[in-house]
């Protein structure tokens, strides 16, 4: 494989794209290839279902729900089939010759094209993954914003109240099976297989396949809205699923799409979790992400056939008519509830675990201290997922339910505060004398934290019968659940796109946009959602168009709030899109992470690694000298003849090599002690005698006693200590230049070392051992071994180094 | 890919085998089976939810099977045979494939996806000359929706053995290169044993 890549590698920058057998654009996978393939598919669905009708079992040929249900499943097949996901499978079944040779031709970005056509890069479908759900999100949050509208007044403004139901069923079931749940896959997909130091996921074609499954989802559920929306929730209970108009069979097909994308997906993180770990990866040397998504993709496998089943027995309550659901046939309408809500409460920890695992990384990287309680977190993590396929019946206090079960759902939904406090607590230890940098992925862990608090205390008291009984139905549920969802699962996803947008994009996003987008979502989410537990209280009921006159002035607060809330989701678009475009290249590892999805080259190479990292410790051991989690071994490419700049060359060659041979290069490396007296003084003996010229870089590091750290401030505190060096050496008739590098002060040397000017000399400079960050990382004596030059240390005490600190 | 590379073998072999880190190598047969496997745990939960609503119903409704409903158990039976014959021609195949007998793979392959298609017919026959329908009453509702998912199963086995027959027939496995082979083998028996569970359930109980 390694040497396939590394051929593939050269053959690419030779010829860019590698380029599988050339079609005709109607033949070949794609969006043309779609549209006909699927008229063609949907025409055969629509035409076949009347003929089969007609002419076998002799019934008038249209019926509305069958023909409208085999028309969508072949739609939806043959979309799949048009964009090119069967084509490899296909090749292999009638044993065609090309699929023997993979030729990687539908792998990997190598222009935004490749994002719009099927790939198998499992990072590129993480990208399609999060990008595709961001439109529903946004979508879904424009559903949100109209069904706002409705409430802000009491009584009937805009909607009718059929399509009322209809906004707020088509609102959760967006956001539930077209965002939150599969937005977690896309940055599994992206982050999973580079943590564990795999190549790609295990089966790469079926992830493909999972990914464009899962707009077809949401297609369908929206057209809803053209044939009457469904209206029964997005819970679908079933008498009113089965009587409800014609846009029930589109979420049922809806769901049965997105259900199967999600249940491959889960397959296949399985598979690769187990299989592809790199050596050493170790199941408790598993970053925390990847136990979660373990835990998740479970769930989704034994869970998500029930919704899949359920949703099966409604429509062949519709579509037959069979009588699972109706009491006058001998059925039962309480069963729908048992076998959705089998799968629909474990969903809830579906939305909710990878979230969890993303805040222990977010958390553990910017806080630079290992996560607290490592085990426990992994282990709690299983035991939320064991549990909550026993709590089913908690959504069910008030249905007429069997009487015996409240009591054992109650406490075993109780018992879920156990494993998720245990996470609660050691995030916030991990913090706990941590050096806490509030990047705006560290403020939604906060955020996270704060708010996600609150929804859990609410689902308590929703777990005590007396209280569930009291406000089902009402505000009081809408707020726990967007307490939950929204500062749970959707600030958690935040944190995630924020935390790997520079490893997906390349670059660095806007801080301040960050920042900013960060404080109005939580003001306003909180604003939103608080007001609502009051309102259930009082009794104020979900999922009615119309309130009481008393609730008016709550419900505008509200309403206003939801509004800004909206606004601010425009900031977050606009710092992604502006900064994916036009933002800072960003380094490698910008926050100094140590899993291994950071140790690769940004944006990550094709096929991840050049060869399976050694792994060879854990991966959050921040703050211990020395700890390393991986070897990674990078491939050099064929070094290629240094550029000299045209100018250069152009002007005075001669005087340059004069120049280069003659002139003794030092390099000086401080952080916080440049400036300093002894550092300064050294240098100028360095320099004395022969004529030389001085490189001062400064690699930017944190101040090792510092508790939170403001980078700006940081950043410019050491932008003027090296001006003042500057000043000092130019007095002194050094020639000197400097500049602020990467944080890391061996690779930031390196880099310099290996340029096309090198130094002959350097001078590096410290605190004091027992204060220095980088003796206690052995810098001298790794650069020494490494870059063989002579190399001078200078201890600088605190109080002189600090004196110019000014 | 190495283990691409390694099974292409006589140029028919499994579709791309994923690279598994040799540290790995010893945890399990092949990526390609450990997923068939989760797969499987998926279609049990699958065919678990449509128990979960017979089982309800059969307990909330009484008498039961209601009055005027006769379940063809006897003659199902005969079914059930045949099924359980073509998941032991099934291994026959297995075997053959992996001590390189070529005799009783391409026969062992035809004679179960023989059983299942003949399996499947009996069962469209069943279905014509019932005195019930799937409207008729909640038991007829459970009745075809699992003998009915069970059947689209079979369907689908028969799919993929007809796929494992013609490459068998073309000489596409070779004894240490059957991976297409075991999944399908895997998949059938898991269709046996859930009509086993099945006929038990619905028609004998």
């Amino acid at each position: 494989m390694a040497a396939h890549a590394a051929e593939l590698s050269g053959h690419e920058q030779a010829h860019g794209h590698p380029s599988g057998p050339k079609r005709s654009v109607w033949l070949r996978g794609s969006f043309v290839r779609a549209a006909w393939v699927t008229l063609l598919f949907g025409a055969v669905g629509a035409l076949g279902t009347m003929a089969v009708r007609k002419y076998l079992f002799g019934y008038p040929a249209y019926s509305q729900g069958v023909v409208d249900t085999f028309t969508m499943a072949l739609v939806g097949l043959g979309f799949t089939i048009g964009i090119g996901c069967w084509d490899y499978w296909w090749g292999y079944l009638i044993g065609s010759h090309h699929w023997e040779q993979e030729d990687h031709s539908s792998h990997g970005a190598y222009s935004w094209k490749d994002y719009f056509r099927v790939n198998t890069d499992h990072k590129v479908i993480g990208v399609q993954y999060v990008c595709t759900t961001f439109f529903f999100f946004l979508v879904g949050g424009a559903l949100a914003e109209a069904i706002r509208a409705e409430l802000a007044s009491p009584g009937v403004q805009y909607f009718a109240p059929s399509t009322y139901n209809g906004l707020f069923s088509v609102h959760a079931a967006l956001m539930i099976f077209l965002f939150v749940v599969p937005v977690f896959a896309g940055l599994g997909n992206y982050v999973i297989p580079l943590m564990i130091g795999a190549q790609d996921m295990a089966f790469p074609r079926l992830n493909a396949l999972s990914f464009w499954m899962l707009p077809l989802g949401g297609i369908f559920m929206l057209s809803s809205f053209f044939v009457g929306p469904f209206d029964a929730g997005w819970t679908n209970y079933a008498p009113l699923a089965v009587h409800g108009p014609a846009g029930q069979i589109m979420w049922i097909m809806g769901v049965q799409f997105a259900g199967a994308s999600s249940i491959a997906t889960a397959v296949n993180f399985l598979v690769t979790i187990v299989t592809m770990r790199a050596p050493g990866m170790t199941f408790w040397r598993m970053p925390l992400l990847v136990w979660a998504n373990l835990a998740t993709s479970t769930l989704v496998v034994l869970g998500t056939p029930f919704i899949a089943g359920s949703q099966f027995l409604v429509l062949f309550d519709r579509l037959f008519p069979t009588h699972f659901f109706d009491p006058a046939g001998g059925g039962s309408v309480i069963v729908y509830q048992h076998i959705f809500w089998f799968y629909s409460h474990p969903a809830v920890y579906i939305m909710m675990l990878p979230g969890f695992g993303i805040i222990s990384e977010v958390i553990a990287v910017h806080s630079r201290k290992p996560i607290f309680g490592y085990k426990l977190i992994a282990m709690s993590t299983i035991a939320i997922g064991v549990l909550g396929f026993t709590v089913w019946a908690h959504h069910m206090f008030v249905s007429g339910m069997a009487p015996w079960l409240r009591l054992p759902m109650m406490v075993t939904t109780m018992l879920i505060a156990i494993p998720t406090g245990i996470k609660i607590f050691s995030w916030v230890a991990t913090m706990w004398d941590g050096v806490v940098h509030l990047t705006t992925p560290m403020l939604f862990a906060c955020g996270f934290i704060f708010t996600f608090v609150i929804g859990g205390l609410s689902g308590v008291f929703l777990a005590v019968l007396p209280v569930d009984i009291n406000v089902s139905d009402t505000y009081f549920v809408v707020a726990h659940i967007h307490y939950v969802l929204y500062g749970g699962s959707v600030f958690t996803i935040y944190a995630g796109i924020y935390h790997w947008f520079p490893k997906m994009t390349g670059k660095m996003y806007d801080e301040g946009l960050g920042k900013l987008h960060f404080w109005i979502t939580f003001w306003a989410m909180n604003f939103t959602f608080m007001p609502m537990h009051w309102l259930g209280l009082q009794g104020m009921s979900r999922r009615v168009e119309d309130y009481p006159a008393q609730f008016g002035p709550v419900n505008f607060w509200i309403s206003i709030w939801a509004f800004v809330l909206g606004a601010s989701t425009l900031i977050f678009v606009y710092n992604m899109a502006y900064s994916w475009w036009k933002g800072e290249p960003a380094p490698a590892n910008p926050w100094r992470a140590l899993t291994l999805e950071w140790q690769v080259a940004t944006p990550a190479p094709v096929f991840n690694f050049d060869e399976p990292p050694q792994v060879v410790g854990s991966p959050y051991a921040y703050g211990h000298p020395g700890a390393r989690h991986a070897i990674v071994t990078v491939h050099e490419p064929e070094p290629e003849p240094a550029p000299v700049p045209a100018a250069v060359a152009l002007a005075a060659p001669e005087r340059r090599e004069v120049v280069m041979s003659s002139f003794k290069h030092i390099l000086v490396v401080a952080n916080q002690t440049v400036g300093g007296e002894r550092l300064i003084a050294a240098v100028k003996e360095l320099a004395a005698g022969e004529p030389s010229r001085v490189t001062v870089i400064c690699p930017q590091n944190d101040p090792s006693d510092a508790w939170v750290v403001n980078e700006q401030e940081v950043a410019a505190e050491t932008r003027q200590r090296l001006a003042q060096t500057l000043e000092a050496l130019r007095e002194a008739g050094i020639e000197a230049t400097g500049r602020v590098v990467d944080r890391d002060p061996y690779t930031a040397v390196l880099d310099v070392v290996e340029s096309a000017d090198p130094p002959s000399e350097i001078v590096i400079s410290t605190l004091p051992q027992t204060r220095s960050g980088w003796l206690r990382r052995d810098l001298v004596e790794r650069l020494r071994d490494r870059t063989g030059l002579p190399i001078q240390h200078i201890v600088v005490d605190v109080e002189p180094g600090r004196a110019s600190r000014t | 890919m190495s283990a691409h590379a390694a099974t292409l073998g006589d140029g028919h072999a499994a579709p791309a085998e994923p690279h598994v880190s040799a540290y790995h190598k010893s945890l399990l047969r092949s990526p390609v089976f450990l997923g068939m496997v989760i797969f499987l745990g998926s279609e049990i939960m699958l065919f678990g939810s449509f128990f979960t609503a017979f089982f309800y119903i059969r307990f909330t409704h009484h008498p039961w099977p209601p009055p005027g409903i006769d379940v063809p158990a006897a003659p199902t039976s005969i079914n059930t045979a045949i099924l359980i014959t073509s998941s032991f021609t099934m291994h026959w195949a297995l075997i053959s494939a992996s001590r390189g007998k070529r005799f009783g793979l391409v026969f062992g392959l035809f004679l179960t996806l023989a059983l299942g298609l003949t399996f499947l017919s009996l069962q469209i026959h069943e279905y014509v000359n019932l005195n019930f329908t799937p409207s008729t009453d909640a038991f007829g509702s459970g009745f075809f929706a699992l003998t009915g998912l069970h059947g689209f199963h079979v369907f689908l086995g028969c799919t993929l053995l007809t796929i494992a027959f013609v490459r068998s027939c073309r000489g596409h496995y070779s004894p240490d290169d059957h991976l297409g082979l075991e999944v399908t083998g895997l998949y059938w028996h898991f269709v046996d044993v859930v009509w086993i569970l099945l006929y038990t359930v619905v028609y004998l109980l």
